[in-house]
């Protein structure tokens, strides 16, 4: 084997000293280069004024809207359930007409969990992750702007729909055949809506498990790492895992409402309990996918209320990492009335009761930390008593639904319903209101009202017991979810007034709230950096706003830099550390090492752009034409958004630099680009073709599901998938993974010309092996019956993705031919390598379980 | 080519420590997956739900030795009782190292009692009705 | 605990009128003392540590806390529990002493059949299940379009109800009494209104009903009940519904045939007056919004009594 690091296309190595000595670090630097390199950082970081505002994609601009924008959304949401409350409050209420509460319930679950619960956390994430971790931005922040941008639309696509009397209404968990059968666009807006959302969530996950991984400041090595990093790098994790399997879901339906094929009708050989497992698969995972971060601001400012570190900062660890496991272990407890067999029931419901631990073990990792610390009460810290209060009685609850047989009686009733809000108001709106009054110096660099956030505190806990505690008893009294309206006469009526007084009391509590944080503030004077003594990076902010996050990326040396290491705050804003220049006038951060931190490379990272909206605009034509049976505009839409991206990812992404190394600061220099695994698009690349594996995983899954489900699948004398046909797309895509790999090692070795000529044979062999996959299903008939339907949804599921890969086997192509793809940077190509390793994988298995299974089975 | 040869040793291992993290877990999870997917494909197509749970009640106690294994390690990485270093709170090489033992070791005993749980049904429950 | 299972609410799960549903409120009672103490020992300590002891205590205390308190106590206390529940479950799934009872959710409307010990044919009635008491009686469910849930609390927990597909529970009263039940899984519109009387008889009792339930309709005997029975001619009722022994054989809706003697109208949605009879006919879909069953607000009032008389008749 050749040693690349040696030959002409090797990139430079890291050089110089690290870690930095202490006689370096106390060197001052004179005034006048402070000020110049602040100018030059000032100028190169400056958020653009005027409408040009909205082209910003810095983290601390898009961070805020998305904060806003969720918040938007829980607030519509908010009402929606003061309707359904108001229509509760009385028996045979006639107040809302049967349907519109259908859609009302629907709408406040799904705009609850995808347009609020999810986002928030994102946008939380995308706000505070860079602070935390002193580094610049994101590594990807046109990315978060796509994303945000992505969900704005969605966003309003999807509750937009209730004003037009046109929701979803067969519940947010939208059960086939109901959902299926539903006359109308709600099914679509749903499904439609909110996959464009979940693929926004997923871009998210991926920005930030990349931001955690590798955008680290030199010296944090993950054994201190703020908790709130390890949380965000679980739950992206999770979402990988936990989304894609709603995503194909999705699919599936999809093509049954547009085409019906029959996945989830009994009649032609469908399951709807398919459907019920690819969603509570998503499901579950998903309320701790919303609890785990709002518990990591938990972990945030217990410390800093106990003044000393956290205590048992592995337990915490470990609990993050265990119920992010256990978490898929208990979606079945959500289906333990659908007659599974016992033994089935029997581990779902001991996995659900094993989560309760790790859970435990982090209240405990709390309660140690404020049993060692010398507490000082503070506001966000009412939040969060609040917060366990409300949580260790969901938890609770929780632990009573997780047996089997209660469940039997519990299930679907009010039961139910109160036990959720209980976990996610005490897991979630608690903390993140907690999290709100902590950080809200850091974010806006103005302080919250002490005397509001309690009055806010009190009505919101007073109300949301008033409200949810009754409807323990509602529901063992046999009041099921999800009805309009009751008779008198069952013991309900009484139970029900009180929740819905209730909830007119939360109400004012977040009225309170909202008007504490959008109220004037521009005349309260200048508020301390670091107002409430902490300890994490964060804290290093300035005071007033600077655009550029944080003036000099520091050396840490422990969990608590600002209370181990005194001299960091100085020396961050004399521009002694790394990266206190801009002297190209770009915008730059730091790349670590994964696990140690070690300075690897300067990250170039995006700046303000219309392209992101313009993409973002168009993807969203793409989801949202198909709801109405629009296909030609859709397909425009689609084209354009992919022109986009395209662009956006030729001017802005793996630009060759004016030099392949620079001064880092602390006479330290680093590469300005990196490919392969060195590189944050590579991880990037890496962890979203996780998401994507998943989500084909899942219609494997759907394929052996009906199997299992069946006596005879493939039913007796069905047709099958040509296998001459299969047998040629496997080898044409084989073909065109090989030949992509294969340019890549010519490439390397600077054999450009056989490099360009396997990307040009690559696409053929691709668009070869897709089309014969294709042409091989073209006889069966997918409305007859579900086998072939699944053929079907597999085939076009592989197509796709081929079609984007020979989409990227051009781009490398004209890469190379212009110039942006050279033996020594090369990223784009270990890109596509990477992508088109898995969709091999992924090929192969189509064509494996399409030529094989009719023998097999 | 020798410092690209350290390197990769290097990533080697430190993607082999964070691969142990999650060992623990990542037992329990294919457990708890053949556990189910044995349970429900035998119950579907009317195999013998005896032979499936004597089986699995054996490879309950293979995973848990497994765990036990991972624990032993991670222990041994952790080594408390040498540094007297409980916590692994500084930036050093080897504080890293320790924390990692520690988180997984801490893992391990989660997993066990995740497996132990799961098997509680093999014991207790014989059916499929 | 008495104020919890206050009586005089039918559809309460805690106020247990079968073995069933019995087991289940003992495993909740006692698991709602457990939360109860657990959650004032949390809180407590919460409370204390932030309030009324806030100086530092010393950190050899921290070890216990987190491997007892986080790790050892709940998973002794889980286990157990989890070995409790587990040994109740196949109780909830035994088969039954020999009565069968299929039951086919619609929408928004219960389709039941009864299949005694080795009968050949079922007896077919519909929204109102009765069983005896101090046996076990096995349910056969499934549904027509969508998935429906099938629920009586006072007697166990509850089935989903599929199309295409068999589920089954079995339940076993013990206390004679009418309960409710209701469909716990959302299933359209008026999800809200599709419920059922459940009585639990005495065992021979239960046995004569059932004869009398396969019996025929009785004949009319009233001149306006005859009128009544043109009337349900005429109006073409015959198509939907069934009335033995008449020339009323439609499927689609509820059979009708003893009607007059169940405890309740339009699965669940009215009492069994004869007013409520002539509520249910002339205000059909505002009763229950979008229900298949046109409204027949077309008839003279004369006319909707006396197909109310008619159909209360069929006793």
């Amino acid at each position: 084997m050749t040693d690349y690091r040696q030959d002409r296309s090797a990139l430079p190595k890291p050089s110089g000293t690290y870690p930095p000595t202490e006689e370096m670090l106390a060197e001052p630097v004179p005034d006048e280069v402070q000020a110049a390199q602040a100018e030059r950082l000032r100028a190169a970081w400056a958020t653009p004024k005027g409408f040009r505002y909205w082209t910003a994609v810095n983290n601390s601009e898009v961070g805020k809207w998305y904060c806003l924008t969720a918040l938007f959304f829980m607030l519509l949401a908010g009402v929606m359930a003061l309707l359904i409350r108001a229509q509760l409050a009385v028996p045979e209420s006639e107040l809302i007409s049967a349907d519109r509460f259908n859609q009302l319930f629907t709408m406040h679950g799904s705009a609850m969990m995808f347009l609020f619960a999810v986002p928030m956390f994102e946008a939380i994430s995308i706000l505070l992750l860079p602070g935390m971790l002193g580094a610049r931005d994101m590594p990807f922040p046109r990315l978060s702007a796509f994303g945000y941008w992505c969900f704005l639309i969605g966003g309003v696509f999807v509750i937009g729909s209730i004003f037009f009397d046109a929701a979803p209404r067969a519940g947010w968990f939208m059960y086939p055949p109901l959902a299926t059968e539903d006359e109308g666009p709600g099914s679509d807006i749903w499904l439609l809506g909110l996959s464009f959302i979940e693929v926004a969530s997923i871009a998210a996950a991926v920005e930030l498990i990349v931001g955690t991984l590798k955008c680290r400041p030199p010296g944090m090595r993950v054994n201190i790492m703020p908790l709130y990093a390890w949380y965000v790098m679980v739950v992206g994790g999770m979402i990988l895992f936990a989304f894609p399997p709603l995503i194909a879901g999705d699919f599936l339906f999809e093509l049954e409402r547009s085409f019906d094929w029959p996945f989830f009708d009994p009649e032609r050989g469908g399951d709807p309990m398919l459907w019920q497992h690819l969603f509570w698969i998503f499901g579950h995972p998903e309320v701790y996918i919303v609890f785990l971060p709002s518990i990591a601001i938990a972990a945030m400012i217990i410390p800093t209320v106990a003044r000393r570190p956290i205590v048992g900062y592995s337990w915490i660890v470990l609990s993050a990492v265990g119920t992010g496991f256990l978490s898929f272990g208990l979606w079945v407890h959500h289906m333990f009335t659908t007659g599974l067999p016992t033994i089935s029931l029997g581990f779902f419901s001991a996995a659900s009761e094993a989560v309760v631990i790790p859970t435990g073990v982090q209240i405990f990792a709390f309660l140690a930390t404020l049993m060692v610390g010398r507490v000082k009460m503070t506001l966000p810290m009412l939040w969060i008593a609040g917060a366990l209060a409300i949580f260790t009685m969901g938890g609770l609850t929780g632990v009573m639904l997780a047996l089997a047989p209660f469940d039997f009686q519990a299930h679907d009733t009010y039961f139910v319903v109160a036990h959720l809000h209980y976990t996610l108001f005490g897991g979630m709106v608690f903390p993140v209101i907690a999290g709100v009054y902590y950080f809200f110096p850091f974010i806006q660099k103005k302080q919250l009202s002490e005397r509001l956030g309690r009055w806010a505190f009190w009505l919101i806990f007073c109300g949301f017991n008033l409200t949810f505690l009754p409807m323990h008893l509602t529901g063992l009294w046999g009041m099921p979810r999800r009805i309009y309206t009751y008779p008198t006469g069952l013991g309900w009526d009484g139970l029900n007034l009180i929740s819905t007084v209730g909830a007119f009391i939360i109400a004012a509590g977040f009225a309170v709230f909202v008007w504490d944080l959008v109220r004037p503030k521009h005349r309260q004077p200048q508020i301390k950096r670091n107002p409430w003594e902490a300890g994490t990076l964060e804290w290093t902010h300035d005071v007033p706003e600077e655009a550029w996050g944080i003036r000099s990326i520091p050396h840490v040396t422990s969990r608590y830099p600002l209370w181990d290491q005194p001299e960091m705050q100085a020396r961050i804003d004399t521009g002694r550390y790394y990266l206190p220049d801009a002297a190209e006038g770009r915008r730059e951060t730091l790349v670590t090492s994964v696990i140690d931190a070690e300075p690897i490379q300067v990250q170039r990272v995006t700046g303000p752009a219309w392209i992101t909206q313009a993409a973002a605009a168009f993807t969203g034509g793409a989801f949202i034409f198909p709801t109405f049976h629009w296909y030609p505009p859709a397909i425009v839409c689609a084209v354009l958004a992919v022109c986009c991206i395209i662009y956006w990812l030729w001017t802005s992404t793996a630009r060759v630099p004016e030099a392949p190394s620079k001064d880092a600061g602390l006479g330290l220099t680093l590469p300005t680009y990196a490919s392969g695994h060195a590189s944050v698009g590579w991880w990037a690349m890496w962890i979203t073709m996780l998401g994507d594996a998943t989500a084909f995983a899942s219609l494997v899954f759907g394929f052996f599901f009906y199997w299992t489900s069946q006596d005879d699948f493939p039913p007796e004398g069905a047709m099958h998938a040509e296998p001459w046909l299969v047998g040629l797309a496997a080898l044409g895509l084989a073909a065109a993974w090989a030949l992509t790999v294969g340019a890549r090692e010519l490439n390397r070795r600077w054999m450009v010309g056989a490099a360009r000529a396997c990307l040009a044979v690559a696409p053929l062999a691709a668009a070869g092996g897709a089309a014969a996959l294709m042409v091989s299903v073209l006889e069966l008939e997918p409305e007859t019956h579900v086998y072939p339907a699944v053929l079907w949804a597999l085939a076009i599921w592989v197509t796709v993705h081929a079609g984007a890969g020979v989409i990227m086997q051009l781009y490398c192509l004209a890469g190379s031919v212009f110039g942006k793809l050279t033996p020594r940077y090369d990223a784009d190509i270990w890109n596509v390598s990477l992508y088109w390793h898995f969709q091999v994988l992924a090929a192969l298995v189509t064509c494996a379980v399409m030529g094989l299974a009719p023998g097999v089975l | 080519m020798t410092e690209r040869k350290e390197q990769l040793e290097e990533i080697a291992e430190e993607r082999a420590s964070l691969m142990k993290i999650t060992m623990g877990p990542l037992i329990w999870a294919i457990h708890f997956v053949i556990c189910y997917g044995l349970a429900a494909v035998t119950c579907a197509k009317g195999w013998d739900i005896e032979m499936a749970r004597v089986g699995l009640l054996v490879f309950s106690v293979g995973s848990l030795g497994a765990i036990i294994w991972v624990g032993w390690n991670s222990w041994r990485q952790w080594n408390p009782h040498e540094t007297g270093d409980y916590f692994n709170s500084w930036g050093r090489a080897e504080d890293r190292h320790h924390f990692l033992g520690h988180a997984a070791f801490l893992l391990a005993i989660i997993s066990f009692l995740g497996v132990v749980f799961t098997s509680l049904p093999l014991v207790m429950l014989g059916g499929c009705q | 605990m008495a104020l919890l299972s206050a009586c005089g609410k039918d559809q309460s799960a805690l106020d247990a009128a079968g073995v069933d549903a019995e087991a289940i409120r003992n495993i909740f009672m006692v698991t709602l003392v457990g939360a109860c103490i657990l959650w004032v020992l949390v809180n407590g300590a919460f409370y204390t540590l932030t309030r009324l002891r806030t100086d530092p205590l010393d950190d050899r205390f921290v070890r216990p806390l987190l491997i007892g308190g986080g790790i050892v106590v709940p998973s002794v206390l889980l286990i157990g529990l989890l070995a409790w529940a587990l040994s109740i479950l196949p109780d909830q799934r035994a088969p039954g002493d020999g009565l069968q009872v299929r039951v086919t959710g619609e929408q928004w409307w219960w389709r039941v059949e009864y299949w005694p010990d080795g009968a050949e044919e079922p007896i077919v009635t519909a929204n109102e299940i009765r069983l005896p008491a101090g046996q076990r009686t096995e349910f056969v469910l499934d549904a027509d379009r969508v998935i429906h849930s099938f629920w009586i609390p006072s007697l166990g927990g509850k089935m989903d109800m599929f199309p295409g597909r068999e589920t089954r529970v079995s339940l076993h009263p013990e206390r004679p009494g009418r309960y409710r039940g209701q469909c716990a899984e959302f299933c359209g519109v008026s999800h809200a209104w599709m419920a059922f009387a459940a009585v639990v008889m005495p065992e021979e009792e239960f046995d004569a009903w059932l004869e009398r339930e396969a019996g025929d309709a009785v004949a009319p005997e009233s001149a306006e009940a005859m009128r009544g029975e043109e009337l349900f001619r005429s109006e073409g009722c015959g198509a939907c519904h069934a009335v033995r022994g008449t020339e009323a054989v439609g499927q689609v809706g509820p059979d009708l045939t003893h009607v007059g003697s169940r405890e309740t109208l339009g699965a669940g949605r009215l009492g069994a007056t004869l007013e409520d009879f002539e509520r249910w006919i002339a205000h059909t879909g505002e009763l229950k919004p979008e229900v298949l069953m046109p409204t027949y607000d077309h008839l003279g009032e004369a006319e909707i009594a006396d197909m109310a008389t008619y159909l209360k008749g069929l006793k």
